[in-house]
């Protein structure tokens, strides 16, 4: 008889005399790390994406006309006046209409017709990688407006800027559900075991007596909350993988997920989640037994 | 838990002499608003030694063995069991000495809705005994006090006579040095009494000390054993058996 057998037996009959509760309590845990990492796993994938999205970013600049060697040193300079960039790409009319006609393939002959300088020349900017901020950008293409010579800005402003303020919502949410997960978690694991040691008063009390330790009465609640936070976890983690994995079955194919490239945690993540989780419902436990067992 | 803060300098605690396990030295226990439970009680018993409290019902023969183990505190007064001052034990001290002090209480404090088998247990699981001496000792014990036949009986379906028996098992199952023992035939017949008597007896003669609560002149009279009369939370008289 060593002292973790007894803490297991002690804590095997806690969860057996409180059972429903216990079952309430492990499922609100469960849900509430389902929820939570159903969120974060939106917005790693978010963050994931435009990590994507901005390392394909470039800023493209219509000008009214292919500029002159001196010209195009003169916009180089003003550009990079501004800020560094990665590259600064000029793209004349003519290389325009190949490339169009190189996307075309076996349909450019449609192009036959067509002036070979129907397609305006620009600039493809690509900013430096420390450049990607939304506001950056948007400050950057301004300033590329005003270049002379300059028609018109574009980088997918619609996109970029939707991209944009759908990854602070759901940076929110994150944080909601978050906080939402801690909540649940210590509040109901510290009133499962509360019930538990009202429960057992009267065990508790001659266990005092005939001399058990406090580390004897105690470490069974603690393990308790331990158990519910390992368990809780797991089995959101698993729910929202099935949820994952239906997802993409069901979103497979070209479209949104693509672009996301929707893939589930790493398992650093997985196992941080286990043990915030563990800790969270550790504490609320513990919060319970300096409350309501007195020693 | 607030105690009240005891006259003595906290830190004597300096060992008694090896022969005296229990000594209380002008003990008062008050019960608001004006109950004199007991007062000015001073006494000592030695190591291995039978000893007997009686008195009328409500004279403080409870609260006397209470404060012993440290169920309670005393008002006034200082309380040494085995060397200790066991009003400034806490926590893993006093549970260890607490391991070494069995108690058979008035109204058993068995936990109703577990077997007898598993009452007994409690006070050897709270040391580690190991699960086979467990339940050797149980057997044991259970043979002795005519209970072999109740070992998985929920000891809230037992007779009065019964849990007394299980809650004096749960006192001497773990070997302890000192034995708190509060009416311990107080619901039984005349042989069963000897029974009881007969264990308590054999734990004295292995060394335990014992302290038994009781009105039954029967199992007092006989032997050589000092005899403290209480009444009214006073000690009336304390005198040595003669036969
Ligand atoms: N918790 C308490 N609060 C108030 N009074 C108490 C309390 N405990 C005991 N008393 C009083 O202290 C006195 C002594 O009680 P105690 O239980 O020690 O008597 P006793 O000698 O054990 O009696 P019995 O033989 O009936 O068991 C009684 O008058 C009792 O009413
Ligand atoms: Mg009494």
């Amino acid at each position: 008889m060593n002292f973790w057998f007894a803490v297991f037996r002690q804590a095997g009959r806690n969860l057996r005399q409180t059972w429903t509760s216990q079952l309430m309590t492990f499922l609100t845990v469960s849900l509430s790390v389902l929820i939570f990492a159903f969120f974060y796993l939106i917005y790693t994938n978010m963050i994931g994406a435009s990590d994507r999205l901005s390392d394909d970013l470039r800023l493209i600049v219509y000008l009214e006309d292919d500029p002159g060697p001196e010209m195009q040193e003169q916009l180089r300079r003003k550009i990079n006046n501004f800020d560094k960039t990665e590259a600064i790409l000029f793209i004349s009319k003519a290389e325009a209409y190949e490339r169009f006609a190189k996307q075309l393939g076996k349909d450019s002959d449609i192009l036959t017709d067509m002036p070979k300088d129907f397609l305006p020349a620009s600039i493809e900017v690509v900013p430096l990688k420390s450049l990607r901020g939304y506001n950056q950008i948007k400050l950057f293409s301004e300033y590329l407006a005003t270049l002379p010579g300059s028609e018109k800005v574009q980088y997918g402003q619609e996109w970029v800027e939707r991209f944009y303020y759908v990854t602070r919502l759901v940076t929110i949410v994150v944080l909601l559900s978050g906080t939402l997960l801690i909540l649940t978690a210590t509040f109901m694991v510290a009133y499962t075991i509360r019930l538990t040691i009202m429960g057992r008063h009267e065990e508790l009390e001659l266990l005092k007596l005939v001399g058990a330790t406090n580390n004897y009465i105690r470490t069974p609640f603690l393990l308790e909350g331990t158990i519910q936070g390992f368990m809780g976890s797991i089995i959101g983690l698993c729910a929202l993988y099935i949820l994952f994995q239906w997802i993409s079955r069901h979103f497979a194919g070209p479209g949104l997920l693509n672009i996301f490239n929707f893939s589930f945690f790493p398992p650093m993540v997985i196992v941080c989640i286990i043990f915030g989780s563990i800790g969270l419902c550790t504490i609320g436990s513990f919060t319970s037994i300096q409350k309501f067992l007195k020693i | 838990m607030s105690r009240p803060v005891p006259t003595q300098d906290p830190v004597e605690t300096k060992k008694l002499p090896g022969n005296t396990m229990i000594e209380m030295i002008k003990v008062s226990r008050t019960y608001v608003p004006d109950i004199t439970a007991l007062s000015d009680i001073s006494f000592a018993v030695d190591t291995g030694e039978l000893f007997f409290l009686i008195g009328r019902s409500g004279a403080g023969k409870t609260t006397l063995l209470k404060l012993i183990c440290n169920m309670d505190t005393p008002s006034k007064g200082l309380i040494e069991v085995a060397g200790h001052n066991i009003n400034n034990l806490k926590g893993n001290k006093l549970a260890h000495l607490r391991q070494k002090i069995g108690v058979a209480y008035q109204d058993f404090k068995l936990l109703s809705d577990r077997t007898v088998a598993e009452n007994i247990a409690i006070a050897m699981e709270v040391s580690y005994k190991k699960a086979s001496a467990i339940r050797l000792r149980v057997r044991d014990l259970l043979d002795q006090l005519q209970l072999a036949d109740k070992h998985d009986t929920l000891t809230g379906d037992l007779s009065r006579g019964e849990q007394q028996r299980v809650a004096l098992a749960r006192s001497v199952a773990n070997s302890p040095r000192l034995i708190l023992v509060d009416e311990p035939t107080g619901n039984l017949d005349a042989t069963t009494t000897e029974r009881v008597m007969e264990l308590l007896n054999r734990s004295n003669k292995a060394g335990a000390t014992i302290v038994i609560a009781t009105h039954d002149a029967s199992i007092y009279k006989d032997g050589n054993h000092r005899v403290m009369e209480l009444r009214n939370g006073k000690i009336h008289s304390l005198s040595r058996n003669s036969r």
